[in-house]
């Protein structure tokens, strides 16, 4: 077969080698052959190693001519004969030799892709090239994906090269990534949710992005009386607080401000929005106001808060270590 | 014999495939007997398809057979049978032995009546190679000139005679298995036979591959598999028919010709059998290893789903005969190493 095999790859691309090209995989369909056996016999004709790669569907089968399946499987070389599982696809079937396409190349791909298309419809659903993939953005988050990869799936997905993007993380939901112009998946985008948005740069720096993103999410709030604090915070607005967010899991042992703040939440239910207030706000004054008291009622108030906290508040210091206990809290309720 | 025959077994897919781009390399015994008359004429355009078909599949045609210096090999005539013409054997020595090797005394297939020494070469000095064992093809004399018992004969003169020279060849008497493929499976289990029964050389295993094995040609998988496949019933009629005359399938048939026909299966080296199960030989193979196993004896039986004839060495690269051609090494290299 080896040799029967070489001298088929070695015909002109008659009508005998196209039918013989068109009968192998038609028998392998008939049988329903998996994706190894299709692979298989992409390599066997063509007399040189191939492999079917499906990012989306996370597949790589790679075959050597003798038949051997190689677990080993590096970037394809850009010159080497391609196809896509559909028409104007990006490339998922590879014969790994360059120079002059052989004969039957442009059959075996054809046919090899088809029955391949067939497969994964079967086993794995239909193919997920539309934009609204999760999968895809997850795999552009990831930085031990190899950058190739993350490329080829950015242009699956819509991402031009030189876009300028950032991710997104909601609290509890999957991420996003956005441009000025579009965001993907489109559908994925929740509204109410509190979100940390990260860094602005290339396709390659969405991981960093991501991590940037995630730990802004961890200073959102609800902005609500119960909940108050900004819904949206921006990675690259946080500053040092960013470094917080890294020493801050989900063992570490609340400091003594930090234990404070949640004592005083419990106090009474109006004692954390007038905190966060009086934190974010430039005069006690504007705090007042945001919090629709009056003046001399916030007074009376910190006196109280002040208190229980152990440290005054309206002064600059007191108010920094404020504003610290505050974003410390909320990171070890996140953590 | 059942009146009811089930449909025939599907070919494993990728055998299947490669089937359909090879077919017409293939030899067709149903259109060659319909087309020819008699005896004679069949076989010799059978034995001119065979030797074309096993040297395509083998790649015996300009093949290094001394595997670049690793192998010497010489050609040797050696007493025949009493009163018989003198045997060929091609004798694979590995070049560099420090200390006496094991031997593959291999018994070539095509169906009694075609091959020589040479067929499927490679791939058994592939598997000697591997052992580093010695590797020595017997060039018996093929039916119908030359009917049973020439053929076995022949293999175990050439047998004996290797054991006699073991020294000289730097060959370990006590680890020598005979093996073969097809007809060369029943040839080497028919040599296992006359080796016990004459008392000869102390065999450690037989190795047979697909075996051809009983002469009655009506096994259940025969009939099932009748008129598809390299080798169907029409074929293995005429292979029979041609080792045995008029007196295939009746009742004086040797089991040192159809070792199906051995009352007694004791006393016998292991024995690896293999066969597809979508072959003429399926059952007569299934049925060999049990009655070693129902006679106290040691048997390793693989059948391999889907597989045609002589698959494994058709289409080496189909994941099941990467299977099947990895599982007689796996069981040589148990059976030399104790």
């Amino acid at each position: 077969m080896q040799e029967l095999v070489g001298r088929l790859a070695q015909l002109d691309p008659d009508a005998g080698a196209a039918v013989k090209v068109i009968a192998y995989f038609d028998r392998l369909v008939e049988g329903h052959a998996g994706l190894e056996p299709i692979v298989r016999g992409a390599a066997v004709l063509a007399g040189c190693a191939a492999r079917l790669v499906d990012v989306d569907r996370r597949v790589q089968v790679r075959v050597d001519a003798r038949g051997k399946v190689c677990d080993e499987i590096g970037l394809p070389e850009p010159d080497w004969p391609s196809a896509p599982l559909v028409p104007d696809g990006p490339a998922v079937l590879w014969l790994e030799h360059g120079g002059e396409p052989g004969p039957v190349d442009a059959m075996v791909l054809e046919r090899a892709a088809s029955a391949a298309r067939g497969v994964l419809e079967r086993t794995r659903g239909r193919s997920s090239v539309a934009l609204d993939d999760p999968a895809s953005v997850e795999v552009l988050f990831d930085a031990t994906v190899a950058a190739q990869t993350r490329l080829t799936v950015a242009r699956r997905l819509g991402i031009a090269e030189n876009a300028q993007v950032k991710a997104v993380a909601p609290v509890g939901e999957p991420g996003w990534i956005e441009s000025d112009a579009a965001c993907w998946p489109a559908r994925g985008r929740s509204t109410g949710a509190r979100l940390g948005v990260g860094a602005v740069g290339g396709v390659l720096d969405l991981p960093a992005s991501w991590v940037g993103a995630r730990a802004a999410a961890r200073f959102t709030a609800m902005d609500t009386e119960q909940d108050p604090g900004p819904r949206v915070v921006h990675a690259d607005q946080l500053g040092g607080l960013a470094v917080l967010a890294d020493v801050i899991g989900a063992d570490t042992e609340p400091i003594t401000d930090v234990r404070a703040v949640e004592q005083a939440r419990t106090d009474a239910p109006w004692v954390l929005a007038t905190l966060v207030a009086v934190a974010a706000s430039p005069s006690l004054r504007a705090a007042a106001t945001a919090l629709l008291i009056h003046h001399s009622t916030l007074q009376e108030r910190l006196g109280h808060v002040e208190h229980v906290l152990g440290w005054p508040i309206r002064d600059p210091q007191g108010k920094l270590r404020l504003q610290l206990a505050i974003a410390m809290w909320r990171l070890h309720r996140q953590s | 014999m059942t009146d009811v025959i089930g449909p025939p077994v599907a070919y494993d897919p990728e055998l299947d495939a490669a089937m359909s781009v090879m077919k017409d390399k293939l030899p067709d015994f149903g259109a060659i007997m319909a087309r020819t008359g008699d005896l004679g004429a069949v076989v010799r355009e059978v034995r001119e398809v065979l030797a074309d078909a096993i040297a395509e599949i083998s790649g015996t045609k300009g093949s290094d057979i001394t595997r670049g210096g690793a192998y010497t090999v010489t050609e040797r005539e050696v007493p025949g049978p009493v009163g018989a013409p003198d045997v060929p054997l091609l004798i694979c020595l590995p070049a560099n032995a420090s200390a006496p090797v094991g031997l593959l005394y291999n018994i070539h297939g095509g169906g009694m009546i075609g091959g020589d020494a040479h067929t499927g070469l490679p791939h058994y000095l592939d598997m000697a190679d591997d052992l580093g064992a010695a590797l020595v093809s017997v060039d018996y004399r093929l039916a119908p000139e030359h009917p049973h018992p020439a053929p076995v004969e022949d293999c175990y003169a050439g047998l004996v005679w290797t054991v006699e020279h073991a020294d000289e060849l730097g060959i370990d008497p006590d680890r020598i298995v005979v093996m073969g493929g097809s007809a060369g499976g029943g040839l080497a289990a028919a040599t296992a036979l006359l080796a016990r029964d004459r008392g000869g050389p102390a065999l450690i295993g037989q190795l047979l591959a697909c075996p051809m094995l009983d002469d009655h040609n009506d096994s259940y998988s025969a009939r099932q598999m009748a008129g598809l496949g390299v080798w169907d019933h029409a074929a293995n009629g005429l292979g029979w028919s041609a080792l045995l005359g008029s007196a295939q399938g009746g009742p004086d048939v040797s089991p040192y010709a159809a070792p199906a026909r051995a009352t007694d299966l004791s006393g016998l080296p292991p024995a690896f059998i293999d066969v597809g199960s979508a072959e003429t030989f399926r059952d007569e193979a299934v049925e060999y290893a049990s009655r070693i196993w129902q006679a106290g004896g040691s048997a390793e039986l693989h059948v391999w789903p889907g597989g045609f004839h002589g698959f494994s060495g058709a289409v080496p690269q189909a994941a099941v005969s990467q299977a099947a051609n990895a599982a007689p090494r796996n069981w040589l290299r148990r059976i030399f190493k104790a």
